[in-house]
């Protein structure tokens, strides 16, 4: 028999029984689309997730901490090495001088934390600036975001002391020369003073509780502080930044291969997938047993029309159908069944998860209010193609092993007996 | 063509365990050759359809050897089988068998769908023989709105529909008033002329065996011939 005329003979059959077989479509649709939506919750879910921390941090950068088995700060050949990883595209090392800081700016002074940084590897991975230019020569520095602000009279100090805001600085820094006062953090040593003037003024912060007074002065200053102060070797923090957020991974690994502490947003995405990824195993093991219970009906319905069929399976062994074929037909019965409950499935699973993802936001925003949620973006249902193959695997699988007994006893029907049948 | 030789069928009949054997068949025997009629006579419960199923293979014989165009079909498997009977075989049933929710035309394209035929040349055969057995006007028509002679015409269109070589008929005009019975009859004779084709048909019925060119009666299981009225 060919395959078209296969399916014909099957349509015209479930033509025959169209309330019978549109309940069991109805079914086998449910228990799909209860499948699809309650594993896309965890979809859903694990994409709130992943994007909320995709969006919070610089997604490129990875934290270089150290060196297995070694105390031994990391070198600057070592740091030339990295820069030469593929997908790399700058390796920042940051050092905090060992001494407390205060920026004289007139009559006005504040604790400002310095950084001593390479601006042009800065530059290459990617620093912003929300006003000004990066510094041309070795005198100019660049200031945190709320540089200006920390910069208070003796007026306003007392004001802050006293729990009340004061506003600092007011107007532009840049171009502003003021003192760097540097004294180490030893009991007596001497203090020193530099003279520094703005370029530029680093972006705000991603999060608003970030409060960045930093002041960035080109590295070369490092060796003549510590030999001013006679400080000791300073803390350093180093960078990696990748070209792209799918290279990160790759970085990381090469890293860690090389037996340094790593940290990157891939260290916190994997451990995050693991457990994502155990919650939709869990959630379409549950979602397969509503596909189960459907099945039943299938079986039910396949057994059925066996039985209504006899007579009709008879002759068409009699006059000369294979038994495959016949088992064949049944199982395409049963399976188209679970396809076309599987494909309304699909699409009503997507109008759920649309219709899911609009409510529930309105509704906790309601009862929540604004302000705590502030940007947040939740997506309670996600659909990917991978759920939605995975779940018609299952239903169309399901259907089709339901329909295997029913179309193994039309097989064995015996004609003569089949043909005795009345009309 | 058709070659019988000392076939036995025995029934266990009743519970099991308590079953009594009942001999159905006790050693048939007979040869039937390319385009003869061969009638097979006796009373109802005689073993008439039990030596047919046999031959159709639709069950095994107990005993003896059924060879059909040479072929021993006790040696062929279920699908073996299967085939077999779509080349060689064409059935007419007495309650006419024809599947309910497909009309006639779909009826009596039914073995070609099985046999695989494409559509174009299936149209054409069908359309070919519905013309033959006198149909083409209710091609369309569902098997409960025919009478049963139209019925019957339809089963036989669809039993020569693959060409087989021979025709098995089990009491064909057994649901049939006598005037539809002559038509089907006069039906049968001139496809055995026009097509040479090889009936051997079953019935309880003189009427019926006369138009066979050979009639055997089949009496306590044995087959006895019977009065040749044809010459072959
Ligand atoms: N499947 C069966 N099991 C037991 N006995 C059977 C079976 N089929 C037929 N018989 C018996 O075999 C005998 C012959 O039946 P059958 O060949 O149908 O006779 P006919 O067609 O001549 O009327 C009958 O007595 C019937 O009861
Ligand atoms: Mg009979």
């Amino acid at each position: 028999m060919q395959f078209k005329d296969q399916i014909d003979f099957i349509r015209q059959h479930m033509k025959r029984n169209k309330l019978r077989v549109a309940t069991t479509i109805l079914a086998a649709m449910m228990g799909c689309a209860f499948l699809i939506v309650l594993a896309s919750v965890g979809f859903g879910l694990h994409k709130t997730i992943t994007d909320d921390v995709l969006n919070n941090q610089k997604v490129t950068e990875i934290q270089v901490a150290g060196k297995e088995d070694s105390e031994e700060k990391i070198s600057e050949k070592e740091i030339q090495a990295m820069r030469e990883i593929d997908h790399v595209i700058a390796t920042v090392k940051r050092s905090s001088p060992e001494a407390e800081a205060t920026a004289v700016l007139a009559e006005r002074k504040g604790f400002v934390p310095p950084v001593l940084v390479d601006f042009e590897e800065e530059r290459k991975a990617g620093l912003v600036l929300s006003e000004g230019e990066m510094p041309k020569s070795n005198d100019e520095v660049l200031v945190g975001y709320h540089f200006a602000q920390t910069l208070l009279t003796e007026e306003e100090q007392e004001k802050v002391d006293n729990g009340e805001e004061a506003k600092g600085f007011a107007g532009s820094v840049i171009g502003q020369t003021f003192e760097l006062e540097l004294t180490p953090y030893e009991e007596g040593a001497e203090s020193g003073t530099w003279k520094f003037t703005v370029s530029g003024i680093m972006d705000e912060p991603g999060k608003d509780w970030i409060i960045n007074n930093k002041v960035y002065i080109d590295d070369s200053y490092g060796a003549e502080f510590n030999s001013k102060l006679s400080l000791a070797e300073s803390f350093n923090e180093i960078l990696v930044y990748a070209d792209d957020l799918q290279n990160v991974g790759t970085i990381t690994k090469t890293l860690k291969d090389k037996e340094y502490y790593v940290y990157s947003v891939t260290e916190e995405l994997s451990s995050m997938d693991m457990f994502f990824t155990a919650l939709k195993a869990g959630l379409i093991f549950v979602g397969t047993i509503a596909v189960l219970i459907a099945s039943i009906g299938i079986f039910n319905t396949m057994t059925m029309a066996v039985t209504e069929r006899t007579r009709e399976i008879g002759v068409m062994k009699a006059i000369g159908a294979q038994p495959k074929l016949i088992q064949k037909l049944f199982l395409m019965e049963s399976a188209a069944i679970g396809i076309i409950g599987t494909v309304f499935a699909v699409v009503i699973s997507y109008g759920l998860s649309f219709l899911a993802n609009w409510l529930v936001p309105i509704i906790i925003r309601s009862s929540m209010g604004d302000e705590e949620m502030g940007d947040f973006t939740i997506l309670i249902s996600v659909i990917p193609w991978q759920l939605v193959l995975i779940a018609s695997l299952i239903s169309i699988g399901v259907a089709m092993v339901s329909g295997w007994r029913p179309a193994r006893k039309a097989t064995k029907i015996d004609v003569i007996q089949a043909l005795r049948q009345e009309l | 063509m058709i070659e019988i030789q000392n076939l036995q069928h025995t029934f266990a009949i009743g519970k099991k365990g308590k079953e009594r054997r009942v001999p159905v068949l006790k050693g048939v025997t007979l040869n039937v050759g390319k385009g003869e009629i061969v009638a097979i006579l006796g009373k109802s419960g005689s073993g008439k359809s039990t030596l047919l199923n046999v031959l159709a293979g639709f069950m095994p014989p107990e005993s003896g050897s059924v060879k059909v165009n040479k072929q021993e079909t006790a040696t062929l498997n279920e699908a073996e089988m299967a085939d077999f009977r779509l080349a060689n075989f064409g059935f007419i049933f007495q309650n006419f068998q024809l599947m309910p929710g497909l009309t006639a035309f779909e009826n009596v394209e039914l073995p070609l769908k099985i046999k695989g035929v494409a559509k174009g040349e299936r149209r054409k055969k069908v359309q070919q023989l519905l013309e033959k057995v006198g149909l083409a006007a209710v091609a369309d028509h569902y098997p409960n709105e025919l009478s049963g002679g139209q019925q019957q015409r339809v089963s036989i269109a669809r039993a020569l529909v693959t060409d087989p070589p021979i025709l098995l008929a089990d009491e064909p005009t057994g649901s049939l008033d006598s005037e539809t019975e002559e038509d089907i009859l006069k039906l049968i004779q001139s496809l055995n002329r026009s097509l040479e084709l090889t009936f051997v048909i079953i019935t309880h019925d003189e009427e019926v065996a006369n138009v066979a060119h050979r009639q055997y009666r089949l009496h306590d299981g044995e087959l006895v011939k019977g009065d040749k009225r044809h010459a072959i």
